[in-house]
């Protein structure tokens, strides 16, 4: 070995170094510039479920996919609206619905002002008409990032008009559920959501039109307990917390463990909640095809 | 100037950019795989990180490892060096990304010319000679099959994300153009995950005559000469000189100023090699340009009396280039041999083990460039190239005497080397002649071929 003929070498196997060096770039006038090495907040992230650390821009281009793994990571409304519809179709409705404030919180007000400037949505769901894999259709679709997705008024009436819409002018509804149940902040206004969009819902079904559900993770309280149950199919993308009340809560309840895998998409498929599981890149194409089979192929 | 470069390679290489930076004053970092724990680089570099496993995808290209070894040292810029991620332009976006200097061109560039049939375009829009050929991409087989009878055959059917040897097919006539095609295509979309095609007229058992470019951040590119890299098994070089016996001052100057129109035209940076084949009448086609320093650059260097590490560094530090191209003199010979850990016997199977004795030659004009030591054990994961073997003298008479003698003298026991079959070449009447081409080696059919 030769051990002793240079210098003593340095095994590096914990940061040692927290300060970086600046350099010089000398520029096209000669200039000098000082630049710091760094790596960007957000260009890495850890997939949730194995733990590997991946290029942000890997997953952005996997749809939000564990590229190892396949862990579906949750999307924001737009970007599930971006990976689905047809390019340049979608239409939004209903913009414009503004917040009523029914309990008189200004603490929720407050709240809420801040979300729609952060978020640049104006509540938890987006809803509109569009062309899916070449089928009219009418979408809605949840927003997680949005004080949990949950459904106040603004969603339920948005929801509502959609659905009637839909109903009207005869055309299918799809719907992306994200939620964790019923706004408390708008206490029994938001309850009377889950009677008036599965109410819509009913209606829509009557006139013999399609409804499709997707459940994506999380989806639960009174979103499950309403409208996301209540399609002619309801599918789930995989791994999704799909529930009604917490598991904490059930089990004080019935005094009992609750089993392996309980509340996720396959646990649902296991026992005939859910009609079939789909992941983020077939999803275009199975709902395409159960249009198809509806509606008739198109020419 | 940097105050401190990682080196994300490993082998000869990284010892010759750690020489280089030592020499300019610049603290190293390499990295290494757990393999590697014994190997020369990682003992000369002034601080190493572990980057991973022995398997390559793990270490060499773990991208994310490398970025944060990157950041913890404290080192500003990161050189290639070539193979592993020197022409991954996702890394070199990365490292934009973390601003950390990529020494060589951007990511851009490298797609460009990573992507064969666009970068086919590109020449032909530049005014550089290409191989007849389809304009770019080839669309389906049936416009492939025109374009091969309009052009003629035998015709080559190339991968676009393929290159150096792989993801191509010949076919000799239209019966086997479309199985060609097909088999082509399969082979490139699972190699390559690109399905791109492109085809070109086969040009039988061309020369392969590369230019070593240099190209500043100002727009400033000139060319250092050309490397002769005919001697080949099966794609890969075996032995490379410079100036090429079949060169002439004005072909020089011709496919000198093609190879900068080339770089030119897309904005290159830094070093680079643009790849030509010379047919039997000395007619000159664009092949492919290689966005890294390569293998054989201690040839030019020997001719031109540059340290072409030196260089990358400069012209990544945001140095104008210090020459014009009339600055360049080609003085005397140089020629390269690639020592590899293999046995000639047994089909060129590489043979990995530990180095028992080692002679390494010397003398004037003699140039060993190698990353081996007595004792060392060559892990069996990585390529099997162990040393180059590089001389340099007046003419090419002088050069070739010098190789033999310099072969003759390196002992190198405990694994098999392909030193011998070197020594057979350089005897050759032909090779000795300057008469030689892309089929030397198939065609001579040396030791057990």
């Amino acid at each position: 070995m030769l051990g002793g003929f240079f210098k003593k070498t340095k095994y590096i196997t914990m940061p040692r170094k927290t300060q970086v060096k600046s350099i010089s770039h000398l520029n096209f006038l000669g200039v000098q510039e000082e630049v710091q090495p760094s790596i960007p907040d957000g260009m890495w992230q850890k997939c949730k479920k194995c733990g590997q650390i991946l290029y942000t821009k890997d997953v952005e281009e996997q749809d939000q996919v564990c590229p190892d793994c396949g862990y579906h990571f949750r999307l924001s409304a737009s970007q599930r609206i971006q990976q689905l519809m047809d390019p340049d179709t979608f239409e939004p409705w209903d913009e414009d619905l503004v917040l009523q404030n029914p309990l008189q919180d200004n603490k929720y007000l407050e709240k809420m002002k801040q979300l729609q400037e952060q978020t640049g949505l104006g509540d938890a769901l987006i809803s509109g008409k569009g062309s899916l894999g070449g089928y009219a259709i009418v979408l809605g679709v949840m927003d997680s990032g949005f004080l949990m997705g949950s459904m106040g008024t603004v969603v339920g009436e948005k929801l509502t008009r959609a659905i009637e819409r839909a109903t009207q002018q005869k055309l299918p509804v799809v719907l992306f559920t994200a939620s964790g149940g019923a706004r408390m902040q708008e206490g029994i206004f938001s309850l009377m959501q889950m009677a008036k969009t599965s109410a819509a819902l009913a209606k829509h079904q009557e006139a013999g039109l399609l409804s499709i559900i997707v459940l994506t993770d999380p989806t639960t309280g009174g979103v499950t307990a309403s409208f996301a149950m209540l399609g002619d199919i309801i599918l789930a993308e995989p791994e999704a917390l799909i529930g009604f009340a917490g598991p904490r809560v059930i089990r004080q309840t019935i005094g009992q463990q609750l089993p392996e895998g309980f509340q996720t998409s396959e646990f649902l498929l296991q026992h005939g909640f859910i009609d079939q599981i789909v992941t983020r890149k077939e999803m275009k194409e199975v709902i395409t095809k159960i249009l198809a089979l509806h509606e008739g192929v198109k020419v | 100037m940097f105050k401190k470069i990682l080196i994300a390679n490993r082998g000869e290489i990284a010892v010759r950019i750690i020489r280089t930076c030592r020499e300019m004053g610049i603290e190293t970092v390499t990295i290494y795989s757990e393999a590697d724990r014994d190997a020369l680089h990682v003992q000369m570099a002034d601080e190493a990180i572990c980057v991973g496993p022995a398997k390559t995808a793990d270490s060499y290209l773990n991208m994310e490892n490398i970025i944060s070894a990157t950041v913890l040292s404290g080192a500003e810029a990161i050189h290639p060096g070539f193979g592993f991620l020197s022409e991954n332009s996702k890394f070199a976006k990365m490292c934009k990304e973390c601003k950390i200097v990529f020494i060589g061109p951007t990511g851009e560039q490298m797609d460009q010319m990573g992507n064969k049939s666009q970068a086919r375009k590109t020449m032909i829009k530049a005014g550089v000679p290409v191989v007849p050929g389809s304009d770019g991409a080839v669309k389906n087989v049936e416009e492939g099959l025109q374009i091969a009878k309009d052009i003629g055959f035998p015709i080559m059917i190339k991968a676009s994300s393929g290159g150096g040897g792989r993801g191509m097919r010949i076919a000799q006539n239209e019966e086997a153009f479309t199985k060609a095609f097909s088999l082509a295509q399969t082979e490139a979309q699972s190699a390559f995950g690109d399905p791109t095609m492109y085809i070109e007229k086969y040009i039988e058992n061309p020369r392969h005559i590369e230019f070593q470019i240099v190209a500043d951040q100002y727009g400033n590119v000139i060319h250092l000469g050309e490397r002769d890299c005919s001697i080949q098994r099966r794609h890969q070089k075996i032995i490379e000189e410079t100036p090429s016996p079949v060169m002439t001052p004005d072909l020089r100057q011709a496919m000198g100023e093609a190879a900068i129109r080339a770089a030119k035209a897309i904005g290159y940076q830094n070093a680079g090699t643009v790849e030509f084949l010379v047919d039997k009448s000395k007619k000159f086609y664009f092949m492919e340009m290689n966005t890294r320093i390569q293998v054989e650059h201690p040839i030019t260097e020997m001719v031109t009396g540059l340290d072409l590490i030196e260089e990358q560094i400069k012209i990544a530090a945001g140095f104008p280039l210090a020459y014009a191209q009339k600055d360049i003199q080609i003085k005397g010979h140089a020629i390269e041999c690639r020592i590899n850990a293999e046995d000639p016997a047994k089909g060129f199977l590489p043979s990995p083990g530990t180095i028992t004795e080692l002679y390494v030659p010397g003398g004037l004009g003699v140039r060993v460039d190698s990353a081996i030591y007595h004792g060392y054990a060559i892990p069996p994961y990585y390529d099997s190239m162990i040393a180059k073997l590089i001389v340099h003298g007046d003419t090419r008479e002088k050069a070739m005497a010098r190789m033999k003698r310099a072969l003759g003298e390196f002992i190198l026991h405990g694994v098999s080397t392909n030193i011998d079959f070197h020594y057979d070449i350089l005897h050759d009447v032909d090779f000795q002649k300057g008469e030689y081409d892309t089929g030397f080696i198939q065609k001579k059919n040396f030791l057990s071929q």
